[in-house]
């Protein structure tokens, strides 16, 4: 007999008690959108019926999950927006829309042509083109591509190194580390030596999809999804586990690869961690050691991107970030920076984008810390343009602030 | 993971004794499922220091020799919260503190014990406004302490709606719901 | 005491009978009353599956009821394209059906039966019965498609009474019967009570017309006559959402709870049958027993079901007729029951419509006219298989909500579905009117005034069965106070809200109760905080 009341999608859950409405930072900041209880559930139950109830304003949604972190009743909001987004919205996506997800092959080509990317990009009138032809607003900094790529500088420098270590681990290392911040992606390298890991890269690694997902790309965001999966098993198989850095990327490959590709990564899971997480547990275990430089001070703000926020595992970044010596660590409110990805890239969207930023920028400057701590690719990009606050991954503080020198003699086996 | 007080949910009850207990020197990490329909803000615990896992979700614990040691939660996988005291703040059925089937009302983290009528007939009253019986069941305790098949778990400490009698939907029911939580943490300051 | 002596025929009972009664008499061109004690559609009009047979279910059995489900079926898709939904069903055969007799030997006998009686029955394999219903019990061994569907009985109740008022008759809802005015043998009229004014009046007519349902009985027995009725109650679940998209039933015998009807936003699993005293027609509870029951059969339909959360439960009673033939009165008909009592018991000017089904209320109607025709001597063709309802002219969702200029909302779109091609009379011009009353369900301001100003709502229940606000996943909790507020301003007396919400709260209250744990039960707990302790949420702006 009756257990539980439970469908498949858990949509029916909802018991409109309304509370995700209170944290959508959309609904607040742009009239056109229903919000997330009725173009989730509420909606759900309509499209059901009859395809006719799809309504047009589901595009608002900047799939932060704000939504399923504040829901009590455990349902799954956005990813019911963008199931029915993906079942519903037959437009195909514009070339703007297209260009700004395909994060990988996008990246190639603006890498080898970094330097005239970087500086056309910079420019006004080149934004207004871009403002006025494909909609990617003018105010936007767009991210700077960087001239040499990550996996280029790794396999020149240090590859050769990684398997004079004992314990290996494989490095998801994402779009934005690879093309437009390798030096991220060489903090990560220097952290984990320290520690005594191995680092390896895996063959075949595509872009975690989740841009496309965003702008509608499924069958190209799916097959890439596969991709990943058959790359994560092989690895798996020879004995590394995946240590990642992209909070986004992370969130992707966990819950929307089996929730909205249908891409399936049970068995894959377990074996994949963020850096913070993977680091805490192994200094927690006394698996590894770290030595911190004498002397080294820092007054930081952790804010907690959305992403990271729906994954719950924020907790080993302020954990691990409050066992440096001289770290002095404030949490900010949690709330959106406004960027979502693509989103705030997007002509329609800017002002709102910058409207829901408000708040957490508000907060910053009244912190006023050296640095905002934050894992965020994309966060990064808004709060420097918004606050000129700089931001840091917590991997390049740690690379800052641990003696690497004497973490790798003590952890050497 | 070690604190000195896990507090499990973050409404009125888990937020006031948190922010209370952790302004008086203990740790303490909120595991908070959701908003609460108590908006208390949760930013005076952040404020205070407290650790917030929002959005996390405890799904059991170790208890042995009527002591709990530690719970999991969702999201953080192998890595348990170990504490002194736990605080159970979780509320009624919204919140899934207590759970009801179609014959009985369970508490579904550590299957404490729970008082109430077997007879769903009896649950409700016929009219809307009248007060309604289910709302009066919740666990049992003995001096503030969580029973489990009738043995006390010392280190457990229901506070708010989860107990019995207590209900958000009765009159003056925040003054009960403040006091059970300041009994939890005048005896959890008494301990350390 | 007022006497008015202006009809030619008076009908009793606001369900779909007398309300398809009083549509077919007034386009015949008779001058007619309805008068109904609450409102429209409240007894088993409203509590029902809204299956839209396609008299499958009767076949093997009852060949005429087969056939005039099927023939009904038909006229109804043409006439009533707004309140119908054509899903199409499925029987299916499962392997527990073999051993009690019911293989697929039956589903042969079955389907031959079907299609003598004219119904378009074909077997299927069971892959492609999942295919056509992926929530279908995954180990069923044969399946029958049949052109089943479902019909939203508030609506089709409604559109009659608003096409009986288009062609001239007077409708008194909130009006009870108390006593028929009588002269030797002869009925001449009707003493009546109006319940809210409690104010007693008088109205007279050549003929009256009994069609009251279970309570016709009574009706009956003031006239000094007795009809043998046999009050059978059907409870009835609601499910949160649709689980199906095609009408399950299962393909033996027919029995308790093996109809499984999408309808609307949500899924109706019924019935049971089981026989209850008259006193308690008024008010039924669902029972314990008849809930585990209704989710047995319900699983093993649709396993789904299990964990689907039940928003509530309703139960209603069936005006079976004992045969007038048979004087133990055992022997049911299902079949309608259309009593001149001046042949049958001596008693001029009443005439007694009952038994029956919903499918078949047009028909029914329809004899009953015939009936007060001939007793009033007028020469008058049925035209009610042909004409369609309004909203249904052009009734579509699809074809209605193109009406809209610009970018249409869901509250457009909702109402489309509901009031089909009348929804250009909604005003939706202001930003207040266009926002949603109820989110659930899609109910705007606007089409709530537009439900008091036309379609004679006095109450939330009213309102509820006119526009389904309320009736979603949280039951009311949210939009109770709203549509209250809504309703009470637009009645002209701001000062009835609160007792609108509080009858409309006790009534919900009731459905849920009978389904009361899992995910209902937090909904009732919430429902209790936010009108018993606090309100989260501003509830002053609509």
């Amino acid at each position: 007999m009756q257990e539980k009341n439970i469908s498949a999608n858990n949509f029916e859950q909802c018991q409109k008690c309304s509370l995700c409405e209170t944290v959508c930072p959309v609904m607040a900041n742009n009239p056109d959108y229903g919000g997330p209880k009725r173009s989730g559930p509420d909606g759900e139950r309509y499209r059901l019926k009859n395809g006719i109830f799809f309504d047009d304003s589901l595009k608002y949604c900047l799939n932060c999950k704000r939504c399923e972190v504040a829901c009590p009743s455990g349902v799954r909001i956005a990813d019911l927006i963008q199931q029915a987004r993906i079942d519903f919205n037959k437009k195909s996506p514009k070339l703007r829309d297209m260009m700004l997800a395909s994060t990988d092959q996008m990246g190639p080509l603006a890498s080898t042509f970094a330097p005239i990317v970087n500086f056309s990009l910079g420019l006004g009138p080149v934004k207004s083109v871009l403002d006025a032809t494909i909609g990617i607003d003018r105010h936007r900094t767009m991210p700077k591509y960087a001239s040499k790529t990550f996996v280029h500088w790794f396999k020149k420098n240090a590859a050769a190194a990684q398997d004079g270590f004992k314990k290996h681990i494989s490095y998801f290392h994402g779009c934005y580390a690879n093309y437009n911040y390798p030096q991220l992606a060489k903090d990560f390298v220097a952290v984990m030596n320290a520690f005594g890991y191995g680092v390896h890269l895996m063959d075949g690694e595509r872009c975690c999809g989740v841009a496309k997902i965003a702008n509608g790309m499924i069958p190209a965001a799916t097959r890439d999804a596969k991709i990943n999966m058959g790359a994560f098993r092989k690895s798996i198989a020879e004995g590394r586990d995946i240590v990642t850095v992209s909070t986004t990327c992370t969130m992707t490959l966990l819950e929307e690869y089996p929730e909205l590709l249908k891409v399936d990564n049970d068995d894959v899971k377990n074996h994949v961690s963020l850096v913070e997480q993977f680091l805490y547990k192994a200094i927690a275990s006394g698996e590894v050691k770290p030595v911190w430089k004498e002397g080294w001070k820092a007054r930081a703000a952790y804010h907690c991107p959305c992403h990271q926020e729906r994954l719950g595992l924020g907790i080993f970044t302020t954990e691990l970030l409050k066992m440096i010596p001289g770290m002095e660590l404030t949490e900010l409110e949690s709330n959106c920076c406004g960027i979502a990805g693509t989103y705030g890239f997007k002509k329609e969207n800017y002002a709102v984008s910058q409207k829901i930023g408000k708040p957490l920028f508000d907060d910053i400057k009244a912190a006023a810390p050296e640095f905002v701590a934050c894992e965020c690719e994309t966060c990064k990009w808004q709060i420097e343009m918004s606050t000129g606050v700089p931001v840091k991954n917590p991997v390049s503080i740690l690379a800052e602030a641990l003696d690497l020198e004497k973490t790798s003699e003590l952890n050497r086996p | 993971m070690r604190f000195d007080v896990v507090i499990i949910g973050g409404g009125l009850a888990g937020m006031t004794a948190a922010t209370e207990l952790q302004r008086s020197g203990l740790r303490c990490a909120v595991v908070a499922e959701g908003l609460s329909l108590n908006n208390v803000s949760r930013k005076e615990f952040k404020a205070a220091g407290g650790t917030l896992l929002q959005g996390d979700k405890v799904t059991g614990g170790v208890i042995k020799d009527g002591r709990l040691l530690c719970v999991n939660t969702q999201k953080l996988g192998d890595v348990v919260l170990e504490a002194d005291s736990f605080i159970l703040a979780t509320g009624k059925y919204f919140s899934r503190g207590l759970v009801a089937d179609m014959d009985k009302v369970y508490e579904p983290l550590f299957g404490l014990d729970v008082d109430y009528d077997p007879d769903r007939s009896t649950w409700f009253d016929r009219s809307f406004a009248a007060p309604q019986k289910f709302l009066e069941f919740g666990v049992n305790t003995q001096d503030g302490a969580a029973l489990k098949d009738g043995e006390p778990i010392v280190n457990l400490y229901p506070v708010g709606e989860v107990l019995k009698g207590i209900s958000s939907a009765g009159s003056d029911a925040s003054r009960a719901i403040l006091d059970s939580a300041e009994a939890a943490v005048q005896a959890i300051k008494g301990r350390n | 005491m007022p006497v008015k002596n202006d009809f030619d025929v008076i009908i009793i009972g606001g369900g779909i009978t007398g309300a398809g009664t009083a549509r077919d008499c007034a386009m015949r061109g008779l001058k007619v009353l309805l008068i109904e004690r609450h409102d429209i559609a409240t007894g088993a009009t409203g509590r029902n599956h809204g299956l839209l047979h396609s008299g499958a279910r009767y076949a093997v059995k009852d060949s005429e009821s087969a056939e005039e489900c099927i023939r009904e079926n038909k006229i109804l898709r043409s006439i009533a394209s707004n309140c119908v939904e054509d899903t199409g069903g499925l029987f299916i055969t499962l392997p527990e059906d073999e051993d009690a007799g019911f293989g697929l030997d039956y589903q042969k006998t079955f389907i031959e039966a079907c299609q003598k009686a004219g119904i378009d029955a074909k077997a299927i394999s069971p892959s492609e019965a999942r295919e056509m219903e992926p929530s279908v019990n995954p180990s069923l061994i044969g399946a029958v498609v049949v052109p089943d569907g479902s019909v939203d009985p508030f609506r089709l109740c409604s559109a009659n009474v608003t096409d009986a008022a288009m062609h001239g008759a007077k409708v008194l809802v909130y009006t009870q019967f108390l006593d028929f005015i009588r002269e030797g043998d002869t009925i001449l009229g009707v003493k009546v009570l109006d319940t809210r004014t409690g104010q007693e009046a008088e109205y007279r007519a050549p003929v009256t017309v009994n069609a009251a349902g279970i309570w016709g009985h009574g009706v009956a027995e003031k006239a000094g006559v007795h009809i043998g009725m046999y009050p059978a109650k059907g409870a009835l679940l609601v499910f949160g959402h649709r689980v199906n998209n095609v009408v399950i039933n299962r393909c033996r015998k027919s029995a308790d709870g093996d109809i499984l009807v999408p309808g609307d936003s949500v899924t109706v699993i019924g019935t049971t049958s089981t026989k209850v005293p008259f006193e308690e027609c008024d008010n039924m509870e669902v029972t314990p027993e008849e809930v585990s029951l209704l989710l047995r059969e319900g699983c093993a339909l649709c396993p789904a079901l299990a964990s689907t959360r039940i928003l509530r439960a309703y139960a209603g009673v069936r005006p079976l007729v004992a045969d007038d033939s048979d004087p133990t009165g055992r022997s049911i008909s299902r079949g309608i029951v259309c009593l001149d009592h001046e042949s049958r018991d001596g008693v001029k000017g009443l005439v007694s419509i009952t038994g029956g089904k919903l499918m078949t209320y047009r028909l029914m109607a329809e004899l009953a006219t015939d009936a007060v025709c001939r007793k009033l001597g007028v020469n008058q063709v049925c035209t009610t298989a042909e004409t369609p309802l309004p909203g249904s002219v052009d009734g579509r969702i699809e074809t209605v909500s193109k009406r809209f200029e610009g970018k249409v909302s869901l509250g457009q779109k909702g109402a489309a579905g509901r009031q089909g091609d009348l929804v250009g009379k909604i005003n939706f011009t202001t930003a207040e009117d266009k926002k949603l009353v109820c989110e659930c369900e899609n109910v705007t301001l606007a089409e709530i005034k537009y439900a008091v100003a036309e379609l004679g709502v006095r109450t939330l229940e009213d309102l509820r069965r006119r526009t389904r606000v309320g009736m979603g996943t949280c039951q009311g909790t949210l939009c109770i106070r709203k549509a209250a507020k809504a309703l009470a301003i637009a009645l002209g007396d701001p000062s009835l809200e609160g007792k609108l919400a509080a009858d409309y709260l006790d009534e919900r209250w009731k459905g849920m109760r009978a389904v009361g744990w899992g995910d209902t039960l937090r909904e009732m707990e919430f429902m209790q905080r936010v009108y018993k302790f606090q309100k989260p949420y501003s509830y002053d702006e609509i």
